[in-house]
């Protein structure tokens, strides 16, 4: 793994406006992300020589985004389909691709309208493909935070994880929001408040559910070397895993209150040389509250089960051991399906997070979905260049 | 509930069965391992013949939810769909609703029902096993 370990580099991070509705195509977003990104590391289209994205049927392919900038002959593509689990994925896959030689300065975009075009909960259009789709939309189960407040039931019955635990972390994450410009949600909220927000799908309530958003949100990957010599101080790429995880079809692991990170963590860690205890930030998925709560488990912040005890103590709030998702997260800045955590460690590494930023963070991690509903993960470990 | 199941070339003939209310998984005709939903091969030793096998319709619940928000036109009232993991095909789980007022508990033993939509689709709903 010494091939991969900080040989490559974000070198800048670019957004759109986050909003409930952009009023603009997914392609406008991209591109609007793509170059801010690019303006950030102090390069143009012209250098681009790679393009990636995640989607799912929902946004612009690279085949579309880059001839709309002008990007017309990359030698390096990548059109993952997927969701949540996959956004670290593509970056991995980004980072390998200009490790090998095979693209110099890749961008990877997520560009998404999902409260004003394409809400992943359904709620109007058709049902998602997949097979396993028949055996459970006809019950009128198949939204993910259904699916999430499933798995997040058998954590609570078997752990004891209450729902004071969920509450405080979103108000933890709130708080961190309220620092953070970009936010959409920006007003303090109670513990009071939690337990007075409506049912969504028991037991998670509104507030344990990521906001619906439109935005973007772009990355550019470069070597190492090269990013040293850019406009902004490099944020190095120490180890990317991404793997699998259990379905429900039979055969498959037989635990939900265990996701695919329990497997991938390991790998993830041994790639960068670091254990979880050297992690000075976390920008962990968090679809829902429970997401962040079984992977500060499985990652190994905590013994299994007691991720909901962990988060109470204040131990990912600021100040505390390890502060997570420092930009409020899915639940109160925005949906951008995973690339905005990876692009708020880059800027907690830089030191230009502003109100909310860590003191002397220098290695951080960052997360997809772990590996429900789609079984997979994935996952970067970054580090100060 | 106003979805039916868009079956495939695996699951077409599983959906028939329970329309006649039989309660099968597939099982392996080399290994004997239980397999669901279906599909043409087995995962633990990779053939593909392979039998309808009746089992018991019971299971244990293993994680249940009450959906509140409409993500259904039309559905408004709350309902409960459980996850139930199968007593005689411990691999496997299935979904259904709740054919009970009384909320399930994690880890009950429960009874598969069948509930007719239509001439040609049942569904299998859950009561706890008395
Ligand atoms: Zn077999």
């Amino acid at each position: 793994m010494r091939g991969f370990r900080d040989r490559t580099a974000v070198a800048g991070v670019g957004y759109t406006r986050l909003s409930k509705n952009s009023g603009v195509s997914t392609l406008t977003l991209a591109c609007e992300a793509v170059l801010a990104a690019l303006e950030d590391a102090g390069l143009t289209a012209d250098d681009v020589d790679g393009i990636a994205t995640h989607r799912v049927g929902d946004s612009a392919a690279p085949s579309v985004v880059g001839p709309a900038l002008g990007i017309h002959r990359p030698s390096w593509y990548l059109d993952q389909f997927g969701g949540g689990s996959v956004s670290h994925a593509v970056v991995g896959q980004a980072a390998l691709a200009v490790a090998a030689g095979m693209a110099e300065t890749v961008v990877c975009y997520r560009a998404i309208n999902a409260r004003s075009e394409f809400r992943m909960g359904g709620t109007g259009r058709g049902l998602p493909p997949g097979p396993e789709v028949q055996y459970q939309a006809p019950y009128g189960y198949f939204a993910p935070p259904q699916q999430y407040a499933m798995f997040a039931r058998a954590h609570m019955a078997r752990y004891g994880t209450r729902p004071e635990h969920f509450g405080r972390l979103a108000v933890t994450q709130r708080a961190n929001a309220v620092k953070n410009p970009r936010a959409l949600m920006r007003v303090p909220i109670t513990l009071d408040d939690y337990f007075d927000s409506r049912w969504i799908a028991e037991p998670f309530r509104l507030l344990d559910c990521c906001l619906e958003t439109d935005g973007a949100c772009a990355l550019v990957i470069t070597r190492a070397d090269r990013a040293r010599d850019l406009r902004r101080p490099p944020v190095l790429i120490s180890a990317a895993a991404w793997g699998g995880g259990d379905s429900f079809m039979s055969g498959g692991g037989a635990d939900t209150t265990v996701t695919a990170a329990a497997e991938l963590a390991p790998r993830l860690y041994r790639q960068a040389g670091v254990g979880p205890a050297e992690i000075d930030v976390a920008e962990i998925y968090d679809c829902f509250t429970y997401s962040v709560i079984v992977q500060l488990e499985d990652y190994g912040f905590c013994a299994k089960g007691e991720g909901g005890p962990y988060v109470a103590s204040g131990a990912t709030g600021p100040g505390g051991e390890l502060p997570v998702n420092t930009h409020g997260g899915f639940l109160s800045e925005g949906y951008v399906h995973g690339v905005n955590h990876i692009a708020e460690a880059v800027s907690q590494l830089r030191g230009d997070a502003g109100d909310r930023q860590v003191d002397g963070a220098e290695v951080a991690l960052s997360t997809a979905q772990p590996g429900y509903i789609l079984p997979a993960t994935s996952a970067l470990i970054l580090r100060k260049g | 509930m106003s979805v039916r199941p868009v079956t495939d070339r695996d699951s077409a003939e599983w959906w028939e069965r329970v329309a006649r209310h039989e309660f099968v998984v597939q099982r392996c005709d080399s290994c004997g391992t239980l397999r669901f939903p279906a599909r043409a091969y087995c995962h633990r030793c990779r053939t593909r013949r392979w039998h309808w096998q009746p089992i018991g319709p019971t299971g244990r619940v293993e994680s249940w939810i009450v959906s509140h928000q409409p993500f259904l036109a039309g559905v408004t009232e709350p309902y409960v769909v459980v996850t139930v993991r199968l007593a005689d095909a411990p691999e496997c789980v299935m979904y259904g609703n709740w054919d009970r007022r009384e909320p399930p508990v994690t880890g009950q033993s429960v009874r598969a029902v069948f509930t007719v939509v239509d001439e040609e689709l049942s569904l299998i709903n859950w009561r706890p096993l008395e």
